[in-house]
């Protein structure tokens, strides 16, 4: 694929390596930036329009412009990398970090060189451990080769918790605090690491930063789908198709580009069902939606939104409650309690779900499921409560006729043959997986 | 400072001005209207927006808003749930989240018509549930100390007590363990919650998730009274509320007073009122029977003997005071007794006025920039509330240097005069900085300032006498010492000398009838006559014992450290006339005219002490009197010499933790709270003689020892050992320090 831009040359290179990677030019952005003035680096960033890739979508430019310039603020500012990636169906950071650390390093550098830090902190999933490993690595090297410049970037691993990867708990975690996100205004671009203000951004923003430098945020915004998807996107494709996996794209394509040209269709002959797309946490799509660009006006108008760029093709063996039951059940498992109603809403959507599924449910409670959603939706202090509701309510419009049969047949129609069945749920999955061992 | 500027709001429609920065709940109650909460507390640091009772729908802004995180802003338009329907389902929604876990016992919670979550319920909640599943349950209740109880049922996670533990009290003890819907509160690592403000988190609790264990099923709130009047255990003098039911004082909170506690208590102010209640308490007279043992008498024989030995005694009488009595109570003692010529009193500490110069209220602490804190006591044992406040400017970014034994500077026992001596000296750094500041503060901790003299002087040679943000405070040991000695010296102006032999010795009050030099001046003197609450404190030395009474049982007035006269409200009817109506009796024996009204002596000695502040004025938040003309000299003392340690012995510091004292030792509760059988060294001593934490060693000095197990302070200088006053016995001044 000639068009990529955040994993261009990993196609039968070894990028970790320092010397291939600079073979293929990299870090010459990082020289070039450097030549520039701070200001100047982020008018680019500002022209590319690049936003962010963690499921905000927030143009990166601007956020990078609230940053105080130096002397208006007696604190040092930082730049906090969001590698926390923890979203059902999200799997491209990964990817990433595996393929092109330097590109990701690169990037920080140079982003730490546009609002003047120092200090780099990138933020990694605890049990991305390869990943961890290759990232260390790769920064040693860079730090051999004299490359950061007096910038420090120290790599912090997280223990496990999906919260910390919303920006406000990501901050706090790192400060050693309980990762529970923090109430805003103020913004971490005001106050953010250590009351500092600080830059978070996701590793896919940031490992795009470097092209944008190299060869002007003009040529960027010319990819993609317009002005407002600006472009390339590293989409995680899963679900029952043939070749899942990351496929880095042009901004604008289409649903059905995605999971038939690229991915080879839906595996074993199965009809497509459903589609999730930008993650678990958003609403599902139907298959009359196929052709739906990916980018974030099309998914937004097609009423669920890009995320992080995610597909999860679900099939026609899949049952929607449990569909359901397993999100409510994840987001009931990682909801870090702070607030009210997402701590105590999930518990009882899963509760509910848990009854429909089961065949105990009137149609009364689908309408209180619906409520309870409702009464989510919105109310919460970070965006994990929507988005255990959002999904679990669009499931609930889109297929009301699979989870009514549940209430009128007394039980699940699938009768146990459904794709979810007996599968673990993530709950249960995570206390069953395998420790990670944590080097000295 | 220029008045701030102000921004203009609409809340429910009224447009209202308030200074840019107020906070959206307080701009609601500036226009009148309720914005409900349960989170959120300023108390308590930055606004955390957890509990999502506050939400407001804001114009301009799709979403509801946490009204607790939001400050004014000009042109804002607010709208709550009295006129907003998606603000109304917002609340109702949190309650109904809040509810669905929440095992709605109210008829058997001690919260249950005192609860911030039933009123809200009822105001904002649904009438009924739609939740039909089985809610969360605990084990239940667990007690986190022996003073409080927590259901963790009834917890709504609100992080008041957390965040209280973490940053007001700074004891880190309690913590939010697990996640999502099984996120619970509890003590780290399971440990008992032990911290001096721990009871401050039963109010803070918005439910009944912390209650207290004195108070539990012990009344409803709709059978109490709360009396308003002043802890009087500590020289901060606290504004508490007693609540009472059937002449029983069944609780003590907090009524703030911005000035003085900002609404906490310590433990010992909180719990220790049951000591009214102890099994010792003296209750009718007692009088000394052949040479063991004490029998009742009836009032009017006690007085009868009282008059007796007080004609024996003639002018030959010596009092002890205890620095606890009310200023009327001192004032009345010393009305009669210095009527009978006997001038003599025992103070339990030197007192000045010269500090009221330099007079600030304790709040001004926190608005600080630099506050240097001298002597040898760590202030959180005589003045706890006043540590919060050195804590909260901490918080406020002040920089607060302590020299002591234990400081961040750090100086020998008994060396805080010198300190003055050299602060005072030009060209020291930090009294320059001292100089320079213009909100500094001083505070003396500990024996030897000749009741805040030195420290005025230290005061004045800095220059505070100019600068309205800078000032002093000298921390006494005796809660109301100055009163106390005012009030004696107000009482006549004729002097007597110290009478020899003693005939007769006035033993007032507890403190001095547990302070061992008082007993031993009653070894000489032929007759002793104590007031006391508790019959352990009088037994085998007192010849007639007169039932004391409590600070919470009396009328009357009481001086604070910072020179603030409090009232205090007779909260319960004592089980014996209290002291003014005996003494009232009494002198009129001796033809002596003495009402036994608090406010007739107030009005007496208020001319001469106060400049004839009216009774009724001193006020339920009493305010600080403005400064006085600083004197016209100031000469700083150089420092008594204390014997140095010679590296073979260490200098023992004694000191008296907050934790002590008779009301202490009768609350079952607090034992837990006293100071463990230790002695802290420091890190340098303990390393030379080979001691690690928790060994068992022998503390000795000239045939006396000790057996404590040591504790390693980091922060004690080398060279000087602590112990708590009631496990150093006998020790002197150098000791020895062995392993055993």
């Amino acid at each position: 694929m000639a068009d990529e831009i955040v994993l261009a040359g990993a196609e039968g290179r070894d990028l970790t390596k320092l010397s291939e990677f600079r073979a293929g030019g990299g870090y010459a952005a990082l020289a070039k930036a450097r030549g520039l003035e701070p200001a100047a680096v982020i008018e680019e960033l500002v022209a590319s329009n690049l936003r962010g890739r963690g499921g905000a979508g927030f143009p990166m430019g601007r956020k990078a412009g609230f940053i105080p310039k130096p002397g208006t603020n007696p604190n040092p500012t930082y730049l906090a990398v969001n590698a926390d990636e923890s979203e059902p169906g999200t799997f491209k950071d990964r990817e990433i970090m595996r393929r092109v650390p330097h590109r990701l390093i690169e990037g920080c550098l140079i982003t730490a060189h546009a609002i003047v830090s120092r200090h780099v902190f990138i933020y990694i999933r605890g049990e991305y451990l390869e990943e961890f490993e290759i990232l260390r690595a790769a920064l040693d090297e860079a730090r051999g080769a004299e490359l950061l410049g007096g910038v420090t970037v120290v790599l912090h691993r997280g223990a496990g918790a999906y919260i910390c990867g919303e920006e406000t708990a990501l901050l706090e975690s790192l400060e050693g605090q309980r990762g529970q996100p923090r109430s805003k205004p103020p913004f971490p671009a005001v106050s953010g690491l250590y009351a500092s203000p600080t830059l978070i951004n996701n590793v896919e923003t940031i490992a795009s930063v470097p092209a944008i430098v190299e060869r002007g945020g003009a040529w960027f915004a010319t990819i993609g789908a317009g002005p407002a998807s600006t472009g390339t996107r590293v989409f995680c494709l899963s679900g029952n198709v043939v070749r899942g996996g990351n496929y880095e794209l042009p901004m604008g394509a289409t649903i059905r580009e995605l999971v038939y040209d690229h991915g080879g269709g839906i595996a074993d002959g199965r009809e497509l069902k459903a589609i999730i797309p930008g993650g678990s946490s958003f609403p599902v799509l139907t298959p009359d939606q196929i052709d739906t660009p990916l980018d974030f006006d099309s998914v937004a108008e097609a009423g669920s939104a890009l995320g992080s760029g995610v597909v999860i093709a679900i099939d026609d063996r899949c049952c929607m409650v449990q569909l359901g039951l397993r999100v409510a059940q994840f987001y009931m498992h990682e909801s870090c309690g702070k607030c009210t109603p997402c701590r105590e809403g999930t518990r009882w959507m899963v509760a509910l779900l848990d009854k429909i599924e089961d065949g105990r449910a009137t149609h009364g409670e689908l309408d209180l499921l619906l409520d309870v959603c409702d009464r989510i939706l919105g109310k919460c202090l970070c965006p994990l409560g929507d988005a255990a509701a959002m999904p679990v309510a669009s499931y609930v419009d889109s297929f009301r006729d699979e989870f009514r049969e549940h209430v009128d047949a007394g039980s699940c129609p699938f009768g146990g043959s459904s794709s979810l069945d007996r599968l673990l749920a993530p709950v249960d999955q995570h206390s069953l997986h395998p420790t990670v061992e944590v080097p000295a | 400072m220029s008045a701030p500027e102000l921004v203009t709001v609409t809340v429910d429609g009224r447009a209202v001005q308030v200074p840019h920065g107020t906070g959206l709940v307080e701009t609601g109650l500036a226009a009148g209207v309720e914005i409900p909460v349960f989170c959120y507390e300023p108390r308590l640091g930055p606004p955390v927006g957890a509990c999502r009772m506050c939400l407001v729908e804001i114009e301009g802004m799709p979403k509801l808003q946490a009204g607790c995180t939001l400050v004014a802003q000009d042109g804002m338009v607010v709208s709550t749930a009295a006129t907003s329907k998606k603000a109304a389902e917002g609340q109702n929604a949190t309650l109904e989240f809040i509810l669905v876990n929440h095992p709605l016992d109210c008829p058997v919670c001690d919260k249950g018509g005192e609860c911030p979550l039933q009123d809200l319920t009822f105001r904002y909640g649904p009438g009924n549930t739609r939740m039909t599943f089985p809610k969360r349950t605990f084990d239940k209740p667990i007690p986190i100390s022996p003073t409080i109880a927590l259901d963790r049922e009834r917890c709504i996670l609100c992080y008041r007590c957390t965040r209280f533990s973490e940053t007001v009290s700074g004891d880190g003890q309690l913590v939010a363990s697990n996640r999502g819907a099984q996120s619970l509160i509890t003590t780290f690592e399971d440990e008992p919650y032990r911290a001096p403000f721990s009871g401050n988190v039963i109010e803070l609790c918005p439910v009944g998730a912390l209650t207290s264990t004195q108070y539990r099923f012990e009344a409803r709130p709709w059978e109490i009274q709360n009396v308003p009047t002043v802890c009087a255990l500590c020289p901060v003098g606290c504004n508490i509320s007693a609540t009472t039911r059937e002449g029983k004082v069944k609780r003590i909170i907090s009524r703030n007073h911005p000035e003085v506690d900002e609404g906490w208590l310590c433990d010992k102010g909180r719990f220790a009122f049951s000591h009214l209640r102890a099994p010792d308490r003296i209750t009718e007279p007692l009088r000394r029977v052949r040479r063991r043992g004490f029998a009742p008498v009836p009032w009017d024989e006690a007085l009868d003997e009282a008059e007796r030995l007080l004609r024996e005694a003639g002018d030959h009488i010596v009092t002890a005071l205890s620095g606890s009595e009310t200023i009327e109570g001192a004032y009345g003692l010393a009305r009669l007794l210095r009527g009978l010529g006997a001038h003599t009193a025992i103070l339990p500490e030197e007192t000045s006025d010269a500090l009221d110069a330099y007079r600030l209220p304790l709040s001004a602490i926190r608005a600080a920039e630099l506050v240097v804190v001298l002597g040898d006591e760590p202030v959180s044992e005589r003045a706890p509330v006043l540590d919060l406040w050195l804590r909260a400017a901490r918080r406020a970014g002040a920089e607060v240097v302590t020299c002591g034994p234990a400081g961040s500077t750090l100086a020998a026992p008994g060396a805080a005069a010198q300190v003055c001596l050299d602060l005072a000296a030009p060209g020291n750094e930090l009294g320059e900085r001292l100089r320079a500041a213009a909100r500094a503060i001083l505070v003396w901790s500990g024996p030897g300032g000749q009741g805040g003299a030195q420290l005025a002087a230290l005061a004045g040679a800095l220059g505070f006498a100019g600068r309205e943000g800078c000032g002093a405070f000298y921390v006494p040991a005796a809660p109301n010492a100055r009163g106390v000695a005012e009030a004696w010296s107000a009482a006549s102006d004729d002097e007597g000398s110290t009478p020899d032999p003693i005939k007769l010795l006035v033993v007032s009050g507890d403190e001095a009838a547990s302070n061992p030099h008082v007993r031993a001046l009653a070894e000489r003197a032929e007759s002793v006559l104590a007031v006391t609450m508790f019959q352990g404190l009088a037994v085998g030395w007192a010849d007639l014992v007169l039932p004391g009474t409590s600070y919470l049982e009396r009328d009357g007035t009481t001086m604070n450290l910072e020179g603030r006269v409090q009232r205090l409200r007779r909260t319960v009817t004592p089980p014996a006339p209290d002291e003014l109506a005996w003494l009232s009796q009494l002198a009129g024996r001796f033809g002596i005219e003495l009402s036994p009204h608090p406010a007739v002596l107030f009005a007496e000695l208020s001319p001469r002490l106060f400049g004839g502040l009216p009774f009724g004025e001193v006020g339920e938040r009493a305010s600080l009197r403005p400064r006085s003309a600083p004197a016209a000299e100031h000469r700083l003392e150089p420092p008594a010499l204390r014997r140095p340690g010679d590296g073979h012995r260490l200098q023992l510091l004694r000191y008296r933790p907050l934790f002590s004292g008779a009301a202490v030792e009768r609350v079952p509760e607090l034992q837990f709270q006293r100071p463990a059988r230790e002695v802290e060294l420091s890190a340098d001593d303990a390393e030379r003689r080979r001691i690690g934490p928790g060994d068992e060693v022998t503390v000795r000095s000239n045939g006396t020892s000790a057996t404590l197990r040591a504790r390693i302070d980091r922060r004690l200088a080398p060279g000087v050992v602590r112990i708590a006053d009631e496990h150093a016995g006998d020790l002197h001044q150098l000791v020895e320090v062995l392993k055993r």
